[in-house]
């Protein structure tokens, strides 16, 4: 499969170089170098020798690999395993899919005329296994591999040894032992080939007749329930594409339904008629089959992707041929009792779930969380925000500790108990601040955070909390304190680091506020 | 016209004025509508607590405010009076457990830093309940506060905006009062950057708050000369009340010297702080128990 250069087809041959065993080679030609004899591999002043013509560029392996992850992605339509065979070939496992397009001849020549459209030059060919099509769409003479046990070894015999994906010294070692061809050694015994050239060879061989099943990695893993529509002529307005999964939502709430399923995470392909492929996903807080939610929670992706790309969010280009809904992941959603108390709290919480859902599609279900305690002293990690999508509400609750400073006494007088240690806001770094103290190891008088300067007035501490030594052994002790400045403002202070004993100069942090 | 007549006048239109603003309609006749209930700032006994009585009761449900620092550091103190309202919302809230959501601008978390679950917890506040939204920017963030405002499930919004002066304005808070009014969800503003400013904005939210860090009562240390920091406390100045019985005739300058007690999760006045504080003493105190129930509710 090659790509032709863009707009119209070039006259002169062309072809792509890399350097290649400190040479100059060609790495892939097109249909007039290759009418010329021109072959991959070639070295660049042998193939310049023969035709002076010849245009040449640098192949660009990065941008090949996108194309062809395109070439993959477009393939989708006609089903949803389709995985990449580095450098130039896609497998697409359409079990099951043949029909929906009329037959597995016609769906061959679909995917090569439409590919043919978009400029690539295309051979595809269909086996029951992946290593059979493989071989057949590189070197077979068929498309299709037959049906019948005796013509289909004919078929496969004809084929060279190449088309076992060997190395080049395998099979130059075994043309010259007389073996060119996958029927010269189909018939012969086993051991001795193998003794000779390796186990690889027969299980490579056994692969190909299907006697040895393998499967193939999917881009994708397949989703679980599907709906789509395809079109005769392209759509492109937006308030179309809404609408057409809106009617989707409708079709996969009714197989969610069935099954007794939620979905979780849903996805939309569009594709588009030049070959594009524009996936958008969302994820949910709990089982959804509503169809009106889930179009809603797509109007709200589309909105955001708007919002970065203003001119045209789902750039549809010529227009979008195929669209498809997809539920990825699914979980059990047993059937509610709605319509009869609306007042009812489950309703409230699906409200709220509601909600999440929405922000999480517009903003991205990562900014929407809620606060999961950790089992740390450290104040930083103490508290982790997790998606509140995730919908776990095993939080433990914080333990009031009571710190060990040097002002228990007052502490003890009961006034203070249950005072708020812990600031409301915590900065999301440390900031250094400069301090002024009476000694080293002392609280601080005055301190400069953002160059401002602050009096202190009042202040309580240390709390001592030691680094997790277990995790980090460069990590410093760090001393807190709470202090007030002369405006009334209360700041979460600490110096890190022992004086002497673990540094000579601590450094002040300012790590949160106080209401 | 008599002066008598006059302020009867005055009353009568005011009175139209108020209804107008509460459901967008001018009403039939003369009936009088139903009071919006009252969520009171002080202890639930009520109208002993200064800034209650100056509210006519209390704030209500299905409405906006707005929490402006009074100077550049006030920030925190203003997150603190905020959260300390939305506590009082969700303690008076019917159903049990109702989250409260926390809207915040990247930029403000960046400069003020997050809310933090063991000091909100210490501060009154389940951080079970709070759900904290990550906004990118402004306009994320109004349109987050407006889809939050719009889910009755919610106790109350809280929406972290570091400038409001750039995309905040009469038009975007009206919108954000109409899915309050039609939710009956509180709204809570807090421009903790727009130091100062509390009298340049243009908005429709219902009352302004000024908040400025107070000194807490501050306790002689045992070990040092300096004393130990108070609680939470503020310097809190109404800076416009809109509409209802609170809108006329209430003293723009007089500041209020108020603290929260965490405890009771309520607002007192600070003067009376040295009572409330010896009786807080008490061994076995019912309210412990009360608190405790109301947080794990």
């Amino acid at each position: 499969m090659r790509a032709h250069g863009p707009g119209k087809a070039p006259e002169a041959p062309l072809a792509t170089l890399a350097k290649i065993k400190s040479a100059q080679r060609l790495v892939a030609v097109d249909r007039k170098a290759q009418a010329l004899g021109l072959k991959p591999g070639m070295t660049l002043t042998d193939a310049r020798a023969r035709h002076p013509s010849l245009v040449t560029f640098d192949a660009d392996a990065r941008a090949e690999a996108e194309t062809l992850s395109h070439i993959a992605d477009w393939c989708r339509r006609f089903t949803p395993l389709a995985a990449l065979d580095a450098p130039e070939g896609i497998i697409l496992d359409v079990s099951g899919a043949a029909h929906l397009f009329g037959g597995e001849t016609k769906l061959l020549t679909e995917i090569e005329a439409q590919l043919e459209a978009q400029g690539f030059h295309a051979r595809a060919a269909l086996a029951p296994t992946p290593e059979a099509a493989w071989a057949l769409a590189r070197f077979g003479t068929r498309q299709i591999l037959p049906e019948d046990e005796k013509e289909r070894r004919r078929v496969l015999g004809e084929l060279p040894l190449a088309a076992l994906r060997l190395d080049e010294k395998t099979i130059a070692d075994l043309a010259q032992a007389g073996l060119r061809r996958i029927g010269d050694i189909l018939l012969r015994p086993r051991a001795p080939i193998a003794a000779r050239f390796g186990s690889t060879l027969h299980a490579r061989l056994d692969a190909l007749q299907g006697l040895t099943k393998s499967a193939i990695s999917p881009r994708f893993e397949a989703p679980a329930y599907v709906a789509e529509r395809r079109f005769l002529d392209c759509i492109m307005r937006r308030e179309d594409i809404e609408a057409t999964i809106a009617s989707l939502a409708q079709d996969l709430a009714l197989m969610l339904t069935r099954h007794g399923e939620g979905a979780r995470r849903l996805e939309v392909n569009l594709f588009r008629v030049d070959g594009m492929v524009k996936h958008i996903e969302t994820g949910t807080s709990r089982p959804l089959r509503d169809p009106q939610a889930i179009a809603r929670l797509f109007r709200e992706r589309i909105e955001a992707i708007g919002q970065t790309d203003e001119t045209d969010p789902l750039d549809a280009g010529f227009g979008f041929d195929v669209i498809r809904l997809a539920a990825l992941t699914v979980e059990r959603k047993d059937q509610e009792q709605t319509g009869w108390d609306t007042s009812s709290c489950v309703n409230e919480t699906a409200d709220l779930a509601a909600l999440i859902d929405r922000l999480g599609a517009r903003l991205g279900l990562r900014r929407v969380t809620r606060l999961a305690f950790n089992d740390t002293h450290i104040p930083e990690f103490a508290v982790a925000a997790m998606p509140a999508a995730e919908g776990n509400r095993t939080s433990r609750a914080y333990h009031l500790q009571q710190p060990a400073s040097n002002n228990f006494e007052a502490n003890s007088n009961g006034v203070e108990k249950g005072l708020a240690q812990r600031p409301i806001r915590l900065l999301q770094h440390p900031e250094p601040i400069e301090t002024i103290a009476s000694v080293p190891d002392g609280p601080p008088l005055r301190f400069r955070w953002r160059r401002v300067m602050h009096e202190v007035t009042a202040i309580e501490g240390p709390e001592r909390i030691a680094p997790e030594w277990w995790k980090n052994e460069t990590a410093l002790t760090r001393d807190y304190f709470r202090a007030e400045d002369s405006e009334g403002q209360r700041f979460w202070l600490f110096r890190e680091g022992l004086f002497n004993r673990e540094t000579a100069r601590p450094r002040w942090f300012m790590h949160g506020f106080f209401a | 016209m008599s002066q008598g007549g006059s302020s009867e006048v005055l009353e009568f239109l005011r009175e139209k004025i108020a209804r107008i603003e509460a459901d967008g309609s001018e009403g039939a006749g003369f009936a009088r509508p139903a009071a919006p209930a009252r969520i009171s700032l002080g202890e639930s006994l009520g109208e002993n607590f200064s800034l209650d009585r100056v509210l006519q009761g209390g704030l209500t449900r299905g409405a906006l405010y707005e929490i402006v620092a009074g100077r550049p550091g006030d920030g925190a103190a203003a997150s603190g009076f905020a959260l300390a309202l939305a506590a009082r919302f969700a303690a008076q809230n019917s159903k049990a457990g109702a989250s409260i959501v926390w809207i915040s601008e990247d930029f403000a978390g960046r400069e003020n830093g997050l809310p933090y679950g063991p000091g909100l917890q210490l501060h009154g506040i389940d951080p079970a309940r709070l759900v904290l939204v990550h906004a990118l920017n402004a306009k994320e963030s109004l349109w987050c506060m407006e889809e939050a405002l719009r889910c009755k499930a919610v106790a109350a919004v809280i929406m972290d905006l570091w400038n409001a002066e750039k995309s905040y304005d009469l038009v975007a808070s009206r919108r954000l009062v109409l899915a309050a009014q039609k939710s009956g969800t509180p709204g809570l503003l807090l421009a903790a950057g727009m130091a100062g400013k509390a009298a340049s904005l243009s908005t429709a939210a219902k009352t302004r708050f000024e908040i400025f860090s107070g000194k807490g009562l501050q306790l002689a240390s045992a070990g040092s000369r300096m004393p130990l920091p108070g609680l939470a406390a503020w310097s809190v100045r109404i800076a416009k009340a809109r509409a209802g019985p609170e809108a006329s005739g209430f003293d723009r300058d007089k500041v209020f010297a108020v603290f929260w007690d965490h405890e009771e999760a309520c607002f007192r006045d600070a003067f009376s702080l040295a009572l409330a504080s010896h009786s807080r003493d008490r061994p076995g105190r019912p309210a412990d128990a009360r608190a405790r129930s109301w947080q794990s509710a």
